[in-house]
């Protein structure tokens, strides 16, 4: 039994220190925003924010999740909250870039989405106003592997990403 | 979809349906079925009832039933909701809940697929009827004459009273009947012509209303099938064979010491391991992947020998179909013109390659076995499950979930997974949760078959397009079998042969893409068809599975097609989209390349561009144009590309894309449609072959098929073409896919002068051509 930080609150969990954190997330906490795509850090589905850092869930050990603060999809709307000094407990408002992805209409499957919107995060807590050249090269060559869409939503992502900075730059 | 006619002996078919085709008229009040609600007949719905597909509900709220599930397309959660307010003169908000692709709890829709062009006709009549109904029941409150009756955001008010929809219904036992056929495969048809709202009055097709599903999305909110969970559920990870004719010498045993919970389960060539741990279970298949022996089998051309082989396949044992405006006798003036081109043209293996690996929850139980999944066809998929089990169709539930976009894969039934989920849950008495691996998915799935088509081309004196012949040959397509059963030894369809007639199983082809040039007409269409590569060769008769993928068929000859337009062009030495334009006659063929002209700022001139080369370390431009009539939209693209001849790297730099698609329902939601299509196809064109050797599929992952990334993408235009005149829904889910590699290729030849064809356009295929004489 260990006890990881996920979206803010302690929570001990079972699985063997060796299982991904992603079927932790899924098969025992029951966070089912990150989804399998690949196991293998190849197209970002399972992304989950590692403090502020980008990782894919899939590959990465509960081991090494201990003792750092993990964001899921369903912690988005707390991390923005706390980022704001408002209270992250209860109801809160959906992330900026939440907000965008659904002004933008942005999904079409959806399934990629949500290892979309982490890095849209991840992106604009370091860059908060970017270009679309930045936000190509975040979403293609900073990470483990470039984030895949099969359904074709690149522009649509582009678009809302330039629509959550400006949401967030209102704050 | 055309479809061959169905042979449904060898399924089970619901007869009771046949008995349900009522008298054609909505009665209300008028109890043939005694039903108060949609509720079941066995486990099905009875499509007769009117509040099968609509129902209104005391609270003035409407909740619409499709048989179709969504993929992404979203249509039945936009396009579906704005058709049916119109029709009732409600709000958007009032359509509240939309039930889809349950074969319990929605009529029988057949594939999704042509949401708008096929299904919207029920959604819109059900809706239609539906108004009828309640002008009849809104008459008989108000004491007046029904056509004093106009409803307005769902109520009808008369000298200062109003009574809602919702109070109209509330406590009544309606019983509403409509006529439907079953027009199996296809599904369910309302029948009849109910009184339909005029275009000219719509107020709210038309408008950029939300997809209710992406806020559930986006706030993780939605339950996908990947987050089934029942009680008692065990996890199965798949042991494959090594090679796609492999049989099962012996099986490996399961470490328990390692995995202590872990077990085997081996059905003739279906190997399995399950765990009540999903980490657990996958370790375990590992290990006993390492330990489990097949036999060896090499029965495969590989991609070197594809075409090699495709043109030395049985093409005559299949009828050869051909279009509907074809001439026998165009021969004298191919051969007698004064200009000609003849050409093949070929077209790769693809992956629909959905991002998450197929996956489905079985729980098999002694009534009744329930499959949870993201399946296009749950009622075909209804039926394979209870033939494959040998029990009755009222045994057999399929519930659908949101789940990645597969593109056309499962529009046959299945998605891969859920024939193993059942066969495991029967074995253990338990519900089991399949799912495959990437690797898995890459290698054990289906996909859009390779194609080639051979072209001739005659011009006259003046360049104008005399005669146009093209012989298509593409292997059977909709490979339906469910591959566990395969494996396992279970009963299923059988495999593609030139015997029609279950759906979707013989080698036919058709004629999938429609002559657009009008202008000229001495053409001669063919489609030939044979059978799978490596499906006879392979012991488990399994070879390269071919299954419909995003605009089936029409994406192969449309490539050879709209190529082979452009090289006439340049042969002809006119403007390529000129010259499109001036061999059609549909105003709509010119309408949307007149579009695609204009927003591109296209400047006349024949291919190749004046400053073409084909060697040398500076970049050159150039243009192409393509166009394309599906699912009753028109559809016209240009592509501007730049390409290092030194390297052979092409890279896409514009898309503009006009559509007509009759009525645009929806301009946000179409133009998102529309650009996710096109960057499908960009992909496509740019990027996708499945790669195989001997033994079957090499690429076991994202690195083996690469898709397009964000960083390769251009920028996308689109010019939406709003025809309210044309009265119809044309259909902008699909046919964004099929636009980009005649475009890119014709552009690459208005570049370099070279003509590149077949796709991808990866250095390993340019550079040859580039450099050939």
């Amino acid at each position: 039994m260990v006890t990881i930080v996920v979206n803010g609150a302690e929570t001990p969990v079972k699985s063997s220190p060796d299982t991904p954190l992603l079927h932790v997330l899924r098969n025992e906490l029951g966070l089912t925003g990150p989804q399998f795509g690949c196991g293998l850090a190849q197209c970002g589905a399972c992304s989950v924010l590692l403090g502020d850092e980008e990782v894919r869930s899939c590959v990465l050990p509960l081991a090494e999740a201990v003792g750092k603060a993990i964001t899921t999809l369903e912690g988005l709307p707390g991390r923005w909250a706390r980022s704001r000094g408002a209270p992250s407990h209860g109801e809160s408002p959906l992330h900026p870039v939440q907000q965008a992805w659904i002004e933008e209409q942005t999904p079409l499957c959806g399934f990629c989405q949500s290892g979309m919107m982490i890095k849209a995060t991840e992106l604009l807590e370091h860059t908060p106003e970017p270009t679309t050249a930045q936000i190509k090269e975040a979403f293609t060559t900073s990470g483990p592997s470039p984030h895949l869409c099969r359904c074709g939503s690149y522009t649509a992502i582009i678009e809302a990403v330039h629509r959550a900075s400006a949401i967030m730059r209102e704050g | 979809m055309p479809v061959p006619p169905a042979d449904s002996a060898r399924l089970p078919v619901l007869t009771r349906r046949k008995l349900l085709q009522g008298g054609g008229v909505l009665m209300v009040g008028v109890a043939l079925y005694r039903l108060q609600t949609a509720g079941p007949v066995g486990r099905s719905l009875n499509p007769a009832m009117l509040n099968s597909w609509i129902e209104i509900r005391p609270d003035n709220t409407v909740l619409l039933r499709t048989g179709n599930s969504d993929f992404g397309q979203g249509t039945v959660f936009t396009a579906y909701r704005q058709i049916v307010a119109e029709e009732l003169n409600m709000s958007i908000e009032a359509i509240t809940t939309i039930v889809t692709g349950d074969t319990d709890r929605t009529p029988d829709g057949g594939g999704s697929y042509g949401f708008l062009e096929a299904g919207s006709p029920n959604v819109r009549k059900a809706a239609a009827y539906t108004y009828q109904a309640l002008l009849d029941l809104g008459a008989e409150r108000l004491g007046v004459p029904r056509e004093k009756l106009v409803g307005e955001d769902g109520a009808f008010s008369v000298g200062g009273r109003r009574v809602t929809y919702g109070d109209l219904v509330k406590g009544r036992d309606l019983t509403l009947t409509i006529s439907v056929q079953e027009r199996w495969p296809a599904g369910m048809r309302i029948v009849g012509d109910p009184p339909t709202k005029p275009v000219s009055q719509y107020k709210i097709i038309g408008k950029s209303i939300d997809n209710s599903a992406i806020k559930s999305k986006v706030s993780a909110t939605e339950q996908w099938v990947t987050d089934v969970r029942l009680p008692e559920m065990w996890h199965a990870r798949i042991v494959r064979p090594a090679t796609l004719g492999s049989k099962l010498v012996s099986a490996g045993a399961v470490d328990s010491k390692a995995f202590p919970t872990a077990r085997i389960v081996v059905k003739g060539d279906l190997v399995a391991v399950v765990s009540p741990d999903e980490w657990e279970a996958s370790q375990a298949a590992l290990q006993v992947t390492g330990d489990t022996k097949w036999t060896e089998w090499q029965g495969l051309p590989t991609n070197a020998g594809l075409y090699e082989t495709l043109r030395k396949a049985d093409w005559a044992s299949t009828p050869v179909q051909q279009g509907k405006n074809s001439k026998e006798g165009i021969r004298p003036l191919l051969d007698g013109a004064a200009r000609t081109l003849k050409a093949t043209y070929q077209v790769p293996y693809m992956k629909h390659a959905p991002i998450g690996p197929t996956m489905a929850v079985a729980d098999v139980r002694d009534d009744v076995t329930t499959v949870y999944t993201h399946t296009q066809n749950a009622q075909m998929l209804r039926r394979q499950i209870a033939q494959m089990l040998g029990v009755g169709l009222d045994e057999v539930v399929i519930r659908t979930f949101a789940g990645p976009g597969h593109y056309g894969r499962s529009n046959g039934g299945n998605a891969g997974a859920e024939d193993e989920a059942v066969i495991l849950s029967k074995e253990l008495g338990r519900p089991v949760r399949v799912q495959w691996t990437r690797a898995e998915d890459m290698q054990w799935s289906t996909q859009s078959p390779a194609a080639f088509s051979d072209i001739e081309i005659g011009l006259d004196a003046k360049g104008r397009m005399i005669a146009f012949q093209v012989d298509h040959h593409m292997p059977a397509m909709n490979d339906n079998r469910l591959i566990g059963a395969v494996l396992a030894g279970l009963p299923t369809l059988p495999p593609p042969t030139e015997k029609p007639p279950v759906y979707g199983k013989s080698t036919l082809n058709l004629l999938w893409d429609r002559w657009t040039y009008e202008g000229t007409t001495e053409i001669m269409e063919r489609a030939h068809g044979t059978r799978q590569i490596g499906q006879d060769a392979s012991p488990l008769a399994i070879g390269l599975r071919d299954h419909s993928m995003r605009s089936p068929g029409q994406f192969q000859q449309n490539f050879a097609r709209e190529l082979a337009i452009s090289e006439a062009a340049a042969l002809a030495g006119a403007d390529p989209l000129e010259f499109r334009i001036r061999h059609a006659t549909d105003p709509r063929v010119v309408g949307v390349l007149e579009a695609v002209r204009d927003a591109s700022g296209w400047q006349p001139r024949p291919s190749p561009a004046p400053d073409h080369a084909s060697d040398g370390e500076r970049p050159v431009r150039g243009r192409g144009v393509s166009m394309l009539y599906r699912l009753d939209s028109y559809w016209a693209s240009v592509c501007e590309v730049s390409l290092v001849p030194s390297t052979g790297v092409v890279t896409v730099e514009r898309c503009v894309v006009a559509v007509d698609p009759g009525i645009v329902i929806n301009p946000k939601q179409l133009q998102r449609q529309v650009e996710g299509g096109v960057t499908m196809g960009l992909s496509q064109a740019l990027k996708e072959e499945v790669m195989f050797d001997q033994s079957g599929v090499t690429a076991t992952d994202w690195a083996g098929y690469p898709i397009l990334t964000m960083a390769e993408m251009p920028e996308i235009k689109v010019v939406l073409l709003n025809r309210p005149e044309v009265g119809c829904y044309g259909g902008g889910s699909e046919g964004g896919n099929v636009l980009a590699a005649p475009a890119i290729a014709a552009a690459i030849h208005d570049a370099t002068g070279k003509i590149l064809r077949r796709f991808p356009f990866t250095p390993a295929n340019v550079l040859p051509v580039l450099g050939s004489g």
